[in-house]
């Protein structure tokens, strides 16, 4: 796929959600985006207002962040957290899912959950869920897309860009397959250049959540003098079963990643010092 | 009056802006100063391939490097001495004596804006003056000054001199080791910045020039003024938002290597027989910070500040940067910060490049140890007593000094153990083992200066990430990038910028900051052409200097010796995939030549 700068540009949500980071670095955020062109900004939902304010005769977006980043508070709050966002200017929710509750099966809970904050943000604001996919097995990730399209969420996200995994190109295509075309897939973490941002772009995502978001548009500019900055790298580098992580991980979804290296066709790539 | 000056144009008002449109003609022999019309400068920008294209016109390429027939260019670049980032930098070119191959070294400080704003683009050295002499501009005022009472100092001594001699001046200059003929030596400017690289101070010094003190009052005229600024600012932005540039070096310096690049099982140690140095912790960029740092250190017009003084118990002085930490430390076996540093200050001090001189000394140590040699006077692996006489005596031909003078190459091949010395084309490599990272052996391999890091820093996207991530181990789009960063590095290298730079922005900010300059209009595959241009003119007149496709190799060591532990671990380097590679996509011919096909299309 051939994507103009632009192009790109529109499928970034720039985004600052460090905990440390001062207003100035908000500030610095907004004038990025409005200077790139980003499609948003996403943002905690205290620096909502501000950014509201410094976005309000520009094209971009205000996207805060809701339940962030465990998504382990009860409905109720995360909807009051909604509607606190949309009053402050808020245009999109990114949401995380109670995964708790859904690894134990509590769809019922989960699907009013992701209801009760799109039922608090709609008209004014979309909600994309993030289902921090690092925590998930293959066959969760695509029941919880199932759940959150059902319930009315607009995306599905990978990932919060604190939890055990950032995005890969196996869960995005896996979401993008369960949810259609006419849902958002929004891969997020670790996107950290032009040539991780593309592969999402390829594997279905429509919507790129990063902090890196200038240095993937300045990425053009570098790879269209070589091939070899987009060569094909080792499987296991883009895998998420190299990702896991028992200290990071529930035992199970990291034996269900390992498990997979064991029938995988490239398992002979994935030896330690590679 | 001389053909050339017969033959001379009117020095006609300037179509463009940057250049300052004057060369300064120094011909030693006979004592004649002329200043001309600067050519070739559309085409080749200034800098490096300005000094290139020089080179090619009037320095045949078996020339003597020592003799008075080898010329030296000093060359700024039209940003040179504006305000864009890192913007104070030059370039010396020459026939190296320690390569034979066409050698440009380029340096910081404040020399260059100097040098341009006295009203030239370039000065051009040549013949051999029979006493020593230095030169003095300032403005248009130029002046050949005797230097006898400088012959024999140090180049702080000599800098301390002519500063009294000529007030707010910069200066460039030789130590003792130029003045020997040193083929590791340095042409130093600013105190401690140097153009370390290929020996080129031996010949200013087999010429006797000392020196060159510089004061310029006039100003760099900006074609777009407004048009800059805008860029400025955006490039600027870059600079801030970039990790290298804002935080790793400002920070550590460019010590800051050290631990990552030992991480990787690739910091070569006890002369590249291993990759992993166990102390590499104490000569760090973190250790640095901690102990012997006293204050950072810009250059002209750079917002980066990668630049450490330091002071030890003895000595105080500028460093060590991490090709020097890792020369004097990691491949000497040596973990005392404190002597890795004064061994740094002797080098400034004399005019050595500290890569050379410790990798030199790094071939002994291993010939000492295969029982090759039997000199006192080399310590072993480890050893840190007599390693700061060793190198004093280096740059004096004192004792086996003499000998190591001549860089790895030669006293390796006098020993009967040409393998043991790391160099490629003569130059001595630096601090990273190419069998961790395959797009750097190729850089090595064909970088047309011998053994560097700079023609195409490799290290960035395989090891930095920067701009993408690529698989240090794999092969595969290696020879394209390694092409691109030859060819943009060449480009950077006569705009003339910093190539720290590089970290932060792509290729197209310097073609939109040269068109700002300039008002001439530079697209960025322009620039990328030009890069290619400056890359095969060197080619050429390496071919015609006698280097083959042979040349193009790397020691046995890395292509047959596994690394035997750490992070790149029984790993060699494949160079014979990638080489065909990257000849075929250069549009050379088997044998490394550039097809007739290609000249025509670079039009050469």
């Amino acid at each position: 796929m051939t994507l103009s700068r632009e192009e790109l540009a529109q499928m970034i949500d720039h985004t600052q959600l460090k905990p440390h980071a001062p207003p100035k670095k908000i500030k610095e955020l907004c004038e990025e985006a409005i200077a790139y062109n980003f499609k948003a900004v996403c943002v905690n939902p205290s620096y909502v207002k501000l950014s509201s304010e410094l976005l309000k005769d520009s094209e971009v977006l205000v996207c805060s962040v809701v339940g962030f980043p465990l998504g382990s508070i009860p409905s109720d709050v995360k909807a009051h957290e909604t509607r606190r966002a949309v009053e402050d200017g808020a245009h999109e929710i990114d949401m995380v899912l109670n995964t708790g509750m859904f690894r134990a099966k509590e769809y019922d809970y989960c699907s009013d959950d992701v209801g009760a904050v799109v039922k608090a943000a709609s008209p004014e604001a979309h909600v994309k869920v993030i289902l921090e996919t690092g925590y998930l097995t293959d066959e969760e990730i695509v029941k919880a897309c199932q759940l959150c399209v059902e319930a009315g969420a607009a995306f599905v996200k990978t990932s919060t860009g604190f939890g055990p995994m950032g995005a890969f190109e196996d869960h995005v295509k896996l979401m993008r397959e369960t949810v259609g075309p006419d849902i958002g897939v929004k891969a997020a973490g670790g996107i950290q250049n032009v040539r991780d941002a593309l592969r999402m772009v390829n594997a279905g995502a429509n919507r790129l959540g990063c902090s890196a978001g200038i240095a993937i548009l300045e990425g053009l500019n570098w790879i269209k003098y070589s091939g070899g900055f987009m060569a094909e790298d080792i499987p296991c580098h883009e895998c998420p079963s190299r990702a896991a992580s028992m200290s990071k991980q529930p035992k199970e979804v990291y034996m269900y990643y390992k498990e997979k290296c064991r029938d995988c066709p490239y398992k002979e790539y994935n030896k330690f010092y590679e | 009056m001389s053909e050339r000056a017969r033959d001379r144009k009117e020095v006609k008002d300037m179509e463009y802006k940057g250049w300052m449109n004057k060369v300064l003609r120094i011909d030693l022999s006979s004592g004649a100063m002329d200043v001309e019309p600067l050519r070739f400068h559309e085409e080749y920008v200034g800098g490096r391939g300005l000094g290139v294209r020089y080179m090619a016109e009037e320095v045949m390429p078996q020339t003597e490097p020592l003799s008075p027939e080898n010329k030296v260019m000093i060359a700024t670049g039209p940003l040179t001495g504006t305000r864009a980032p890192t913007g104070g930098r030059f370039s010396v070119i020459s026939r190296s004596p320690l390569t034979g191959t066409m050698c440009d070294s380029n340096s910081g400080g404040f020399f260059g804006a100097e040098l341009k704003k006295a009203g030239y683009d370039a000065v051009i050295i040549e013949g051999e003056s029979d006493k020593p002499v230095y030169l003095h501009i300032e403005d248009d005022k130029v002046e050949l000054l005797d230097a006898r009472d400088l012959w024999g100092k140090d180049f702080h001594e000599t800098l301390a001199a002519l500063k009294e001699k000529h007030e707010k001046h910069r200066v460039l200059g030789i130590g003792p080791a130029g003045e020997n003929l040193v083929k590791v030596s340095a042409i130093m400017n600013d105190e401690d910045r140097a153009a370390g690289r290929g020996g080129l101070a031996a010949v200013l010094g087999s010429k006797k020039f000392k020196a060159i003190a510089v004061k310029g009052s006039k100003k760099v005229e900006i074609a777009d003024p407004d048009g800059f600024d805008k860029t400025l600012k955006t490039v600027a932005k870059l600079v801030k938002k970039n990790g290298v540039t804002n935080n790793a070096l400002p920070i550590f310096g460019t010590s800051v290597l050290v631990n990552i690049i030992n991480a990787h099982g690739m910091f070569p140690t006890h002369n590249f027989q291993r990759g992993v140095f166990n102390d590499a912790e104490g000569i760090s960029g973190e250790k640095i910070a901690e102990t012997i740092l006293t204050g950072k250190y810009a250059c002209y017009g750079c917002p980066i500040a990668c630049g450490r003084r330091t002071k030890t118990s003895n000595m105080e002085g500028e460093g060590p940067e991490y090709e020097t930490t890792w020369a004097f430390g990691a491949d000497l076996g040596i973990n005392d910060l404190e002597t890795v540093a004064e061994a740094n200050y002797l080098c400034n001090q004399y005019g050595l490049d500290t890569i050379s001189s410790g990798a030199t000394i790094a071939c002994a140590m291993e010939l000492k140890e295969k029982g090759k040699l039997s000199s006192d006077e080399v310590p072993g692996f480890g050893e840190k007593e007599g390693l700061l006489a060793l190198v004093k005596n280096m740059a004096l031909r004192q004792g086996i000094g003499d000998e190591l003078a001549e860089g790895s190459k030669i006293f390796a091949e006098k020993r009967g153990a040409p393998e043991l010395a790391m160099q490629v084309k003569g130059m001595e490599l630096p601090a990273y083992d190419p069998r961790g990272v395959q797009g750097m052996a190729l850089s090595y391999a064909t970088s047309n200066r011998g053994g560097c890091h700079m023609r195409a820093y490799m290290i960035s996207p395989e090891i930095l990430g920067q701009p993408v991530v690529l698989d240090r181990f794999s092969t595969e789009g290696k020879a394209d990038v390694c092409i691109f960063l030859q060819n943009m590095s060449a480009f950077v290298d006569s705009v003339v910028m910093c190539r720290f730079t590089q970290f932060a922005f792509p290729l197209d900010y310097y073609s939109i900051l040269l068109t700002n300059v300039t008002g001439k209009e530079y697209k960025p595959e322009d620039a990328n052409k030009i890069g290619e241009k400056i890359w095969n003119l060197e080619r050429l007149y390496n071919l015609s200097a006698g280097f083959t496709c042979e040349d193009d190799t790397l020691p046995p060591r890395f292509l047959n010796e596994e690394l035997p532990e750490g992070g790149s671990r029984n790993r060699v380097v494949q160079l014979d995939k990638m080489l065909k590679e990257y000849y075929k996509l250069r549009g050379w011919d088997e044998k490394g030549i550039p097809t007739s096909q290609t000249m025509s299309r670079l039009g050469l």
